[in-house]
């Protein structure tokens, strides 16, 4: 093939992809700089600059400000449960001799679930009437407002989306805990390296880079919660789950203030690069602590 | 010695293994069962005892007070707007793909770069000037509008490019001494060579256009566009009075996806050692 037949049929199967690339990336990034500094409101056919205001707003709002601060306390909730979840279950799928990926596959059936389903069962579980709620009135005198209390509101969800996940990152945990190889735990049988230092010391630090992908996605996983808070409190109590997409998702569509929306949303995505480039060259210490590169 | 260790510790990991499994499917056993309990039992019973079509009916054909939905309807348009967003995200990404592993041109790492930078970049900030493009297209409450911005796929593209790597150029170049030409050769003999890699792409695919809410929940208006998961949020959302059926609904939203899976996980296995690499 010529040279000039490569590059017109490389342009040619890319394409679609950079009309696509055009119509929803570039385009809405500009227009979504330019809104941020607008008070449109979705409707009207006239608006106004406001220069930095809907920034200034924003940053002096309470929704703004538990949409950053919520972020964090659901990864304080959701990440140490969803790693240490998956850990445990690679851990134990390693260790069977056979059947491992028919048990693989099993736990991998919750990441099928559409958070509308899992929610709307979350919430009957935790209805009123329900079993669990009758038993811990009958038998301890405890009456829990599950959903509506901040901390069990925002730990029902991180768990829900955890439950989601575990299956999905103990795949990559496993064929982690796979790529190492026998011959490491065999040297250090010899040297007397066994059970909760061999974890430890050989195990996890051998398993830095699956462990590297698992903290990362389940970062990333943080920053964009939206249906399970959608179904089960709407970014109540007391905004208490109120995330990020809550927030610009009330801002810009429920009370149609599209600017302000569009503030929000560069706020948040500021917030997002800034925290998973953190959270990045943390775990990059870790590794270089490992010797891993 | 070992080998009698081994013998005693077995039992103890396949239960263990087991009572998780339990738990990670229980959510699955608990809709199935309510949304086939008798009404006094849905959410009451932690087993419910005595079964019935009831929830089903209600949600198919409404009752004396309640209006019947649109579940049929929904439920195709979900299948529709799934089917083609996960065909499209599939036809441009094995382009994209062969493009970027197979042909040598100028741009070409220019344009990878971009793929990358945006395979980072936080999408949320493109949610509302997205939606006021759509409305400017004319497709607000329609189905393409649903199915056109997602109709690329940044981790398809990805993982296609770096699957189509592996494939030997000598193969293309034989083929194309006989005479093929570049779409039969990507669409006849590269393709189904990569079944494992389109599997979990597809897979992964259709089960994230699945389970959109947000999106589709701002597009659609009435009720002819109408999709399942947005008709569920709708109606059972805010004030759930009616539990049976939302579990029945939940069961219908869910059971399709689970077929899917069983189908392909033959498959499954094969191809999700090289997504995970």
């Amino acid at each position: 093939m010529s040279r000039r037949e490569h590059r017109v049929l490389g342009w040619l199967f890319t394409s679609p992809y950079l009309l696509y690339s055009l119509v929803f990336f570039l385009i809405p990034l500009c227009w979504a700089m330019y809104l941020a500094f607008s008070d449109w409101n979705l409707i009207s056919p006239v608006y106004n600059m406001v220069g930095l205001g809907n920034f200034k707003k924003a940053l002096e709002n309470p929704g703004v400000r538990s949409a950053f601060w919520v972020t964090y306390k659901f990864m304080a909730f959701f990440v140490p449960i969803v790693v240490t979840g998956s850990l445990l279950v690679s851990l134990l799928v390693n260790s069977l001799p056979r059947y491992k990926s028919l048990f693989l596959v099993g736990y991998f059936l919750p990441y099928l679930a559409s958070g509308v389903a899992t929610s709307l069962v979350v919430k009957g579980v935790l209805s009123y009437n329900s079993p669990l709620n009758e038993w811990l009135r009958g038998s301890w005198n405890l009456t829990i407002d599950w959903l509506g209390s901040p901390v069990s509101a925002l730990l029902i969800v991180a768990v829900i989306i955890a439950w989601k996940f575990i299956g999905y990152y103990s795949l990559i945990l496993t064929s982690g805990l796979e790529s190492i190889p026998t011959e490491v735990y065999e040297a250090a049988a010899i040297d007397g390296v066994t059970g909760w230092s061999r974890f430890w010391r050989i195990t996890l630090p051998m398993l830095y880079p699956a462990l590297f992908t698992v903290l990362i996605l389940s970062a990333g996983v943080t920053f964009g919660i939206f249906t399970e808070v959608y179904i089960l409190t709407k970014g109540g109590p007391d905004n208490a789950t109120n995330t990020w997409q809550m927030e610009i998702f009330t801002q810009a569509f429920s009370k149609l203030d599209a600017g302000y929306g569009s503030a929000i949303a560069i706020l948040a995505s500021v917030v997002t690069f800034a925290s998973i480039y953190v959270i990045r060259k943390l775990m990059e210490k870790w590794g270089d602590r490992y010797g891993w590169e | 010695m070992v080998g009698n260790r081994k013998r005693w510790h077995n039992p103890v990991l396949y239960t263990l293994a087991s009572i998780t499994l339990l738990i990670m499917i229980y959510p699955y056993l608990h809709m199935v069962m309510h949304s086939l309990a008798v009404w006094d039992q849905v959410d009451r019973n932690f087993f419910p005892t005595k079964f019935t079509l009831r929830s089903y009916q209600w949600l198919l054909l409404g009752a004396e007070d309640v209006q019947p939905r649109p579940w049929l309807r929904a439920f195709l348009n979900s299948m529709f707007v799934t089917i083609s967003s996960t065909l499209l995200m599939m036809l441009t990404a094995v382009l994209a793909g062969y493009a970027l592993s197979k042909f040598v041109f100028k741009g070409k790492k220019a344009v990878n770069n971009v793929i990358l930078f945006q395979m980072f970049f936080p999408s949320i900030i493109l949610l509302i000037p997205s939606f006021l493009i759509v409305k400017q297209l004319g497709l607000y409450d329609t189905y393409w509008g649903m199915i056109l911005p997602k109709s690329v796929s940044l981790w398809a593209i990805f993982m296609y490019t770096n699957f189509f790597k592996v494939i030997p150029n000598d193969l293309i170049e034989a083929a194309k001494l006989d005479g093929a030409s570049e779409f039969h050769i990507l669409f006849r003999i590269v393709l189904p060579m990569s079944r494992s890699i389109t599997t979990i792409v597809f897979l992964f695919l259709f089960m994230e256009r699945w389970v959109e809410l947000l999106w589709d929940m701002l597009i659609v208006k009435g009720q002819q566009h109408l999709t399942l998961n947005v008709l569920l949020a709708q109606m059972f959302g805010p004030y759930g009075a009616y539990p049976g059926p939302m579990y029945a609904a939940s069961v219908i939203l869910t059971v399709p996806i689970i077929l899917l899976f069983l189908a392909c996980s033959k498959y499954f296995k094969e191809g999700i050692q090289f997504a995970l690499k």
